[in-house]
């Protein structure tokens, strides 16, 4: 086993780890995540309760299992739709060059010059706070940056000698792109896939800090940890707990997409150094 | 590379026209009334519709749109619909306070990420090459309304030694902008490992390293400069993210910047407000990202135009 | 260049003395015949001063005039006091207040106060010490609204001033407006009851919670007030330095019905939500008995305060007996049990509405709660898109808001009858209330008003809100007002270290 298919597979096992608990939330959670107790509000860890209890007195345990539903699919729906739309208008950008380069990446420009945050109120002020809507905005802003990566790293690949040489033989444009660019574009989308999704787990924690994030009682890690922010100093156990959660996610997601950018390399002599 | 330079800022002034109509568009399209945020609710219906008229708001959109041009054409951004001040001192007086903290946190960003970048890739697969990353990635996992109070708890309240927020010397700035720049490090740290990395596999890198030239030099002289073109064009995205993650973190600190104007202009409907803090922000983010570009061209010739194009 | 951009913009070095309070959104205006929020009026109080002035019972007492009588009844003549001065030195006569309340009522000026003065026939001045005001209809509440800050002649020509040019004859002047949209003021030297002790008051913008008791634990922040998180208040009050000041309050906050939905038009459901929700457990847990759950609007140091109105103890059988009573018990279709709830992205209010769809969930209903930027909710709440929501009315004066929020012909936009309620015998009630001036009648009217508001649940009485003051130990001599008032600031000193 190489030292790289080690790292990803201890990435994956975390994340799978994490993957299943929020899956299996329902049946492993000791309580029902919106059970009130207004009587033991903001109670520390004890033994009835393992992590604490939050403002309202609900387990913060089962709400840290229930919120991983909702924050690890907010996080994979964004990736995956960002990375279809931005990936798509990219590569077309980047190939084909000329007007269209320009006109698309002036669309990009626009989105990206615009602060997300706005487009995410508004969209919310429109259509109302919920999961969808937060994925919905959430891609919009996010598809614009892996439209100008990949049209970056299509562009360079395109004056590179072997897609020269492929278009040189005649290959149709549509080949020279899937057979040669592509395979190329994934190391890079991937790295920054991985991070788009810790990325999105995150602001959909920032959305949560407007109070646009999932609408109560359902418990989403960024939300707990917005509603737990105003006891960092009297309750900490509430913002810990969702806290350690995110940062245990977005590792194991970044070293996943580092390991596998190593495995999935096409290039030899990643190795220089041995 | 003057002509590029030239031809991006030609381009940037329809991007920013685009942004502007997108700003205008949006707020006329969220529900929320100015009139209502002004006047209250003791005031009678006709006082309501006497104001609306007043401020142009019962005109056609396409009417208020055409005006909204002309203004910007003028260099007329209005007057704040709250306030009455004239939009473009609000905003100039505002600038400072993000740009003072954006460049600080791009400054903790780069301090920290380079060298963990640099020094992760020269031992990759390491521990350290690990806890670089994993240290740089803490601050990506942490929410910046969720570390910025931690930090004023530590270094604030705890330890006595900096401000808890507000804006004024340097040690006012110093927490918002490592607030700021630490969720930034972690990408570019991450972009700076993953792209030193890959120009390592190249062949002139291999064959420097072939020709017996050290690690370090290799990384230096060779692969670091190459290395630095992605690294730079996020670097120019991440500024323009930087200008719209300050909302936050200005709300945070209490820091008196566009962000936060933005935000109170989106609270009170202030919709010439909101349309000059948009119009700055992306004004800025198109500079950065055209200075990106610039710099990325003189980085690799080959995306220069007028390079040798092959069809 | 950091250090230049920071030499630019920045906030001024407090200068020693100096009181500084955090506030939590920017006193916009201080032009007094314009404000329309809290801390734009807060601010603008310490800085003008009004022909009269509401005291704690919510009765108009002497300001700037000493004294006043009512020859007719529509017609009234203050007597202004003889040692009334601008900050500035210059004295204020008759004039000034003239030309204040014409610019008030000038429809071309747009002054948000001009239909509360919609009674106002005319102002004049009989002599520089003597203003006549001669109304166009009897209105009880004309002294409560006299309390509108009085402007020199020559600024009160334009429309809201910029906060650097208001002048009043209040306690404090206007040295400057902060970057953060905060506010400096001065002892004004000329002040007409002696200079405060305090030489300097700056208002800060700090928009979050946390850092505003943050800033309080660190020392540079010496007041706040009524912008706390209630559970920060215990361990605020353990440091040595500070100290927590609670009093009653008249913030009263409710729960909103729109009776355009017909489940809610119908009393026992009303009833049924009133006996649902545990207001008591919701104070002490929640709100860390920084309010005491209310009957109604008036609070009970209001002078027409009437206590002996139906109350709605926590009691789960009884609410889901009256449930099942109007058609929505268990057998009811799950639509018809289904309600949605609007409120604010503020984090209390938020978690106040997690509670409620907890307890109505308790008595088989399902509560969708939404909560939207306040731009959006409060437009939403206006146009009556709603089927409940929570909020609050603030500064409550004069019992006539009975009128505006009750009556069926108030409905926005006309007024803030903003849920349609219509009942006749309110309507008739609050007609008469309107129209008589004698005190008594009036007190027994609303008397009234109050047991069939309690009776017929036009809104369901959540809580009135304590005064809440987190301040430093240096700050001696301030007395919290009931409606959060900060005039005492006059009279208080920010001792040494």
């Amino acid at each position: 086993m190489t030292p790289a298919s080690r790292r990803v597979g201890a990435a994956a096992a975390l994340l799978l780890a994490l993957v299943l608990a929020a899956v299996a939330a329902p049946w492993i959670a000791p309580e029902d995540p919106t059970r009130q107790d207004l009587a033991a509000t903001l109670a520390p860890p004890s033994r009835g309760h393992l992590l604490g209890q939050d403002k309202l007195g609900r387990d913060i345990l089962s709400r840290v299992l229930h919120g991983g539903r909702v924050s690890l699919i907010v996080g994979l729906a964004t990736v995956a739709s960002s990375l279809v739309v931005g990936g798509a208008v990219g590569a077309v950008a980047g190939y084909a060059g000329g007007w269209l380069d320009d006109l698309l990446m002036r669309v990009v420009d626009v989105l990206l010059a615009f602060p997300g945050l706005l487009l995410a109120i508004a969209l919310t002020a429109v259509l109302g706070a919920s999961v969808q809507n937060v994925v919905l905005a959430l891609c919009l802003i996010g598809w614009t940056g892996y439209a100008r990566l990949t049209r970056g790293e299509v562009h360079r690949l395109r004056s590179r000698e072997f897609v020269e040489a492929a278009r040189a033989l005649g290959a149709p444009d549509r080949r020279i792109l899937w057979r040669h660019v592509v395979p190329l574009l994934t190391a890079p989308l991937l790295v920054q896939a991985t991070f788009g999704m810790a990325g999105a787990i995150v602001a959909e924690a920032s959305l949560s800090f407007l109070g646009l994030g999932a609408q109560p009682p359902t418990a989403s890690w960024g939300a707990m940890l917005n509603d737990g922010r105003a006891f960092l100093l009297v309750a900490p156990h509430l913002t810990i707990f969702p806290g350690l959660a995110i940062t245990l996610a977005v590792l194991a997601l970044n070293f996943l997409g580092d390991g596998l950018r190593d495995l999935l390399d096409v290039r030899p002599a990643t190795d220089l150094w041995r | 590379m003057t002509r590029l330079a030239l031809r991006r800022v030609f381009l940037a002034l329809p991007t920013i026209v685009a942004a502007a109509t997108l700003v205008f568009l949006l707020v006329h399209v969220v529900p929320g009334d100015p009139v209502d945020v002004m006047l209250g609710e003791s005031a009678a219906p006709a006082d309501r519709e006497a104001l609306r008229h007043a401020l142009g708001l019962d005109r056609p959109l396409l009417t208020q749109y055409g005006a909204f041009l002309t203004g910007l054409a003028t260099g007329d951004l209005g007057r704040s619909l709250v306030s009455g001040e004239p939009v473009a001192r609000l905003v100039a007086e505002r600038v400072p306070a993000t740009l003072e903290l954006t460049l600080g946190a791009l400054v903790v960003a780069i301090v920290i990420a380079l060298p963990l970048g640099v020094l992760a890739a020269a031992r990759p697969g390491t521990w350290i090459d690990r806890a670089a990353v994993a240290f740089a990635l803490l601050g990506a996992a942490m929410p910046s309304f969720w570390l910025g109070p931690l930090l004023i708890i530590g270094f604030a309240i705890e330890l006595h030694v900096l401000p808890v927020s507000g804006r004024g010397g340097l040690a006012h700035l110093v927490l918002p902008a490592c607030t700021l720049g630490l969720g930034m490090s972690a990408i570019l740290t991450r972009m700076t490992r993953a792209s030193v990395l890959e120009c390592v596999g190249e062949d002139y890198v291999r064959t420097a390293r072939a020709k017996g030239v050290g690690r370090v030099g290799v990384l230096a002289r060779h692969a670091l400069a190459n290395a630095l073109a992605p690294v730079v064009t996020i670097l120019g995205l991440q500024f323009g993210a930087l200008l719209a993650g300050t909302v936050i973190t200005e709300t945070i600190f209490a820091w008196p910047g566009v962000g936060r104007l933005t935000v109170e202009g989106i609270q009170a409907r202030d919709y010439p407000v909101l349309q000059g803090c948009i119009l700055v922000i992306a004004a800025g983010f198109v500079l950065a990202s055209t200075l990106a570009d610039v710099v990325n061209a003189a980085l690799d010739p080959r995306t220069r135009p007028g390079a040798p194009e092959v069809r | 260049m950091l250090c230049v951009l920071s030499c630019r913009g920045a906030a001024p070095p407090v200068p020693p003395g100096t009181l500084v309070v955090a506030l939590e959104s920017a006193p916009a205006i201080l032009d007094p015949r314009y404000t329309t929020d809290a801390n734009s009026s807060l601010v603008s109080a310490l800085v003008t001063r009004g022909l009269t002035r509401v005291n704690e019972r919510a009765e108009a007492g002497p300001d700037l005039a000493e004294a006043w009588q009512q020859p007719a009844p529509l017609e009234y003549r203050f007597t202004l006091r003889a040692d009334a001065t601008f900050a500035d030195g210059t004295p204020l006569t008759a004039t000034d207040v003239v030309a204040t309340y014409r610019s008030v009522l000038d429809p071309a000026l747009r002054s948000p106060k001009r239909e509360a003065l919609a009674a106002v026939a005319d102002v004049v001045a009989a002599d520089p010490r003597t203003v006549v005001v001669r109304l166009h209809a009897t209105t009880a509440a004309f002294l409560e609204t006299a309390n509108l800050g009085i402007l020199p002649a020559a600024l009160a020509h334009h429309g809201p001033l910029p906060r650097e040019e208001v002048v009043g004859a209040g306690p404090f002047r206007v040295v400057g407006t902060l970057p953060d949209g905060g506010v400096e003021l001065a002892a004004a030297a000329a002040s007409m009851d002696g200079t405060p002790a305090l030489p300097r008051v700056r208002f800060r913008v700090i928009p979050d919670g946390t850092v505003r008791a943050l800033e309080l634990a660190s020392g540079s922040v010496h007041l706040v007030q009524n912008a706390l998180e209630p559970d920060l208040l215990p361990w605020l009050a353990r440091r040595p330095d500070l100290e927590l000041v609670i009093s009653p309050g008249t913030t009263f906050q409710y729960l909103g019905m729109n009776f355009r939905d017909p489940r809610l038009a119908d009393r026992r459901v009303r009833q049924a939500l009133a006996y649902a929700l545990d207001r008591e457990a919701m104070v002490h847990r929640l709100l860390r008995d920084t309010a005491r759950p209310a009957t109604g609007l008036l609070p009970p140091s209001h002078w027409a305060y009437a206590g002996d109105v139906a109350a709605y103890p926590h009691d789960r059988t009884r609410a889901t007996a009256l449930l099942a009573e109007s058609g929505l018990g268990p057998d009811a279709r799950a639509a018809a049990r289904r309600f949605s709830y609007k409120t604010s992205t503020v984090e209390l209010r938020r978690r106040i509405a997690e509670v409620f769809q907890d307890e109505l969930g308790m008595i088989g209903l399902s509560v969708d709660v939404r909560s939207y930027e306040w731009a959006t909710f409060y437009a939403d709440v206006r146009r009556g898109d709603f089927q409940l929501y929570a909020l609050a009315w603030v500064g409550v004066a004069d019992p006539d808001v009975y009128y505006r929020i009750f009556h069926s012909s108030m409905r926005p936009p006309q007024g803030n009858n903003r849920g349609a309620y219509a009942n006749a015998t309110m309507d008739a009630l609050l007609e008469a209330a309107r129209a008589t001036l004698d005190r008594e009648e009036r007190r027994r009217l609303y008397a009234e008003v109050q047991r069939l508001a309690a009776d017929d649940l036009p809104v369901i009485p959540l809580w009135w809100a304590d005064n809440v003051v987190v301040k430093s130990r240096r700050l001696t001599g301030f007395v919290p007002a009931p409606d959060g008032d900060l005039r005492s600031l006059a009279t208080a000193r920010l001792e040494e270290r």
